[in-house]
């Protein structure tokens, strides 16, 4: 995914020398297109997240388009208050792209993680977040958000993940996705996890004769509410499943949306519990061992209804 | 004819009362420093930034940063002067419903940023200055920021980027009354030796008397005419609550507010000098 943001940045770059890309000194391997034909407009700042966001509202304030680049924890959460004074209150047209997006550094560990970051950004006014499930999606994303000009957080994967869809499709900010139709339950899902789910579903199909909708939320905030409400319309269950925490991330924003309008259901919400990752291993292990991979998704679907009964 | 000192002295007298007479008794706070920084902003408006009040957002505009957000007063009653906004919205400063908060405001015309947590002021400066530098564009950016606030790392990684980055157009202002939250910043974290800690960061270092008009407009032109590539930082050695003996020289000035009968008292006082 983070090769096919670039590549599309750079496109970007080509036809527009407004556009600046600024990093924290990662990206090595992956950055050296944009720095040897860009080298004015790609600015390595170092090691020094603090200074990376106030450069690029100070640029972005004089008339620029600013790319930021890092780890997420590292572009998002030792910076935040930039990201809110400096970035959000002024609303300003700066993409962070955040890489790394839940579990995807695996062995790097816990530093590395990123299962709090939707809850903290979503709660900025001006915000809005794009978590695409592919790399088609996040090129066609960056093409769609090329003139929003307001602050964006984009939450990418670390390198290759699987493909969801097979071709470009017709993509619109805050539209939600139909990934696969289905009568009997729904499960909203974002990011990269999309692939396990739609295993999932298909687990479910043939074991036990369950049909699933399965909704890629690409953009978290802002969303269309008026979709969500269609969704879960005749669903026997809700689930949301997400590479992130529970508290504040895709299941606590449909409760909200659920709260704030009057629905009264309940969602099976599958992602991180409320305790750091001690376990050691690659995404995939790591998945498989908080059942987040497909197997585990089904377990936990299985279970609930199991005890709804 | 007036000297320069003659006109800046009557224009800062007069700002010292607009400072008063919008200020919200008994709650109203952060006096003492916006006063220690009027001197500075009054000869940069008036004789150094290029600024358009019909025209806030010209693209040849200078930038000037007030990264201390809490000495905000000092910079609207300015702008106010210089006929950016109305004497009806200055004076709406700290009122409920009104448009100037305690710390400075984007949402007002002639502020660029918006600060008030410390150690912003500089990378957003340092971006301006990026950018100008790259387009060839001859714009200047001033930050001005207090002495308290560079015990925030942000600034020095800003510090450190500005110099390899041999951003000239950047011109950074330390109001240097040696006073933060809780005590002197000798006591609180020693910043000394100051100068030498910018020269070591390869910046230029000026030094200037905060309170001497003509030294500091001299010293901002001999600024703009430097020809070597390094940032440059004026160090203004200033008193916190300049100007009103009720402030002066008084670390409280910065939480202290006053009630309506001691604002018209300095008011009395200030109209008499």
């Amino acid at each position: 995914m983070r090769n096919a943001v670039i590549n599309e940045i750079y496109k970007l770059m080509k036809n527009d020398e407004r556009i600046y890309f600024l990093t924290g000194d990662l990206g090595f391997h992956v950055l050296e297109k944009i720095e040897k034909d860009f080298s004015k407009r790609f600015i390595n700042v170092g090691i020094a997240e603090q200074n990376m966001i106030g450069i690029a509202a100070g640029l972005a304030l004089s008339g620029k388009k600013v790319y930021v680049y890092s780890i997420i924890p590292f572009v998002t959460m030792r910076c935040f208050e930039q990201i809110r004074d400096d970035l959000c209150y002024h609303d300003l047209d700066v993409t962070i792209i955040g890489v790394g997006s839940g579990l995807s550094y695996g062995i790097l560990s816990g530093t590395h993680f990123a299962l709090e970051d939707i809850a903290i950004l979503r709660s900025l006014p001006n915000m809005t977040i794009f978590s695409p499930a592919d790399e088609i999606e996040a090129s066609q994303g960056i093409r769609a958000f090329n003139n929003y000009a307001h602050p964006i957080y984009m939450r990418i994967g670390k390198s290759i993940e699987p493909q969801i869809y097979k071709d470009s499709y017709e993509f619109r900010i805050g539209k939600s996705v139909v990934l696969k139709k289905g009568k009997d339950i729904v499960i909203f899902t974002t990011g990269s996890i999309s692939h396990e789910v739609l295993k999932s579903a298909h687990l479910l199909k043939i074991q036990n004769n369950i049909d699933v909708m399965v909704i890629n939320i690409h953009t978290i905030k802002p969303l269309e509410i008026k979709r969500i409400k269609e969704f879960i319309k005749d669903k026997k269950i809700i689930v949301s499943v997400e590479e992130h925490g529970l508290i504040g991330g895709l299941g606590s924003i449909i409760l909200e949306i659920f709260s704030d309008n009057y629905i009264n259901r309940n969602i099976l919400r599958i992602g991180t519990k409320d305790h750091f990752i001690k376990e050691i291993g690659t995404q995939a292990y790591l998945r498989k061992i908080l059942h987040l991979d497909a197997n585990g998704i089904y377990d936990q679907i299985i279970n609930y209804l199991h005890n709804e009964k | 004819m007036q000297s320069f000192t003659q006109k800046i002295r009557l224009k800062v007298s007069r700002l010292r009362q607009l400072i008063v007479e919008s200020l919200l008794p008994r709650e109203s706070h952060h006096i003492g420093c916006s006063l220690s920084i009027l001197d500075i902003v009054t000869v940069l408006y008036y004789s150094i930034l290029r600024t358009n009040p019909k025209k806030p957002s010209d693209p040849d505009r200078d930038i000037f940063i007030l990264s201390k957000g809490h000495g905000a007063l000092a910079v609207y009653a300015v702008l106010y002067e210089k006929g950016f906004f109305s004497k009806d919205i200055l004076m709406s400063y700290d009122r409920d419903g009104g448009k100037l908060p305690e710390h400075i405001t984007h949402n007002i015309s002639g502020v660029e940023v918006s600060t008030g947590s410390l150690g912003h002021g500089l990378p957003i400066g340092s971006g301006f200055a990026l950018s100008f530098k790259n387009d060839r564009k001859d714009n200047k950016v001033y930050v001005l920021m207090s002495d308290g606030e560079l015990n925030e790392g942000s600034n020095w990684e800003s510090i450190m980027f500005a110099a390899h980055h041999k951003l000239s157009n950047l011109i950074a202002i330390i109001d240097l009354n040696g006073y933060q939250g809780y005590s002197t910043t000798e006591k609180v974290l020693d910043l000394s030796p100051l100068s030498e800690k910018f020269q070591s960061f390869g910046w230029n270092v000026h030094t200037v008397d905060g309170h001497n008009y003509e030294d500091m407009r001299l010293l901002f032109q001999k600024i703009q005419s430097e020809t070597n590539t390094k940032p440059n930082v004026v160090i203004a050695r200033t008193v916190k609550g300049k100007g009103i003996p009720f402030f002066e020289g008084k670390f409280e000035s910065h939480y202290l507010s006053i009630d309506e009968e001691t604002k018209k008292t300095i008011l009395t006082q200030l109209q008499r000098n």
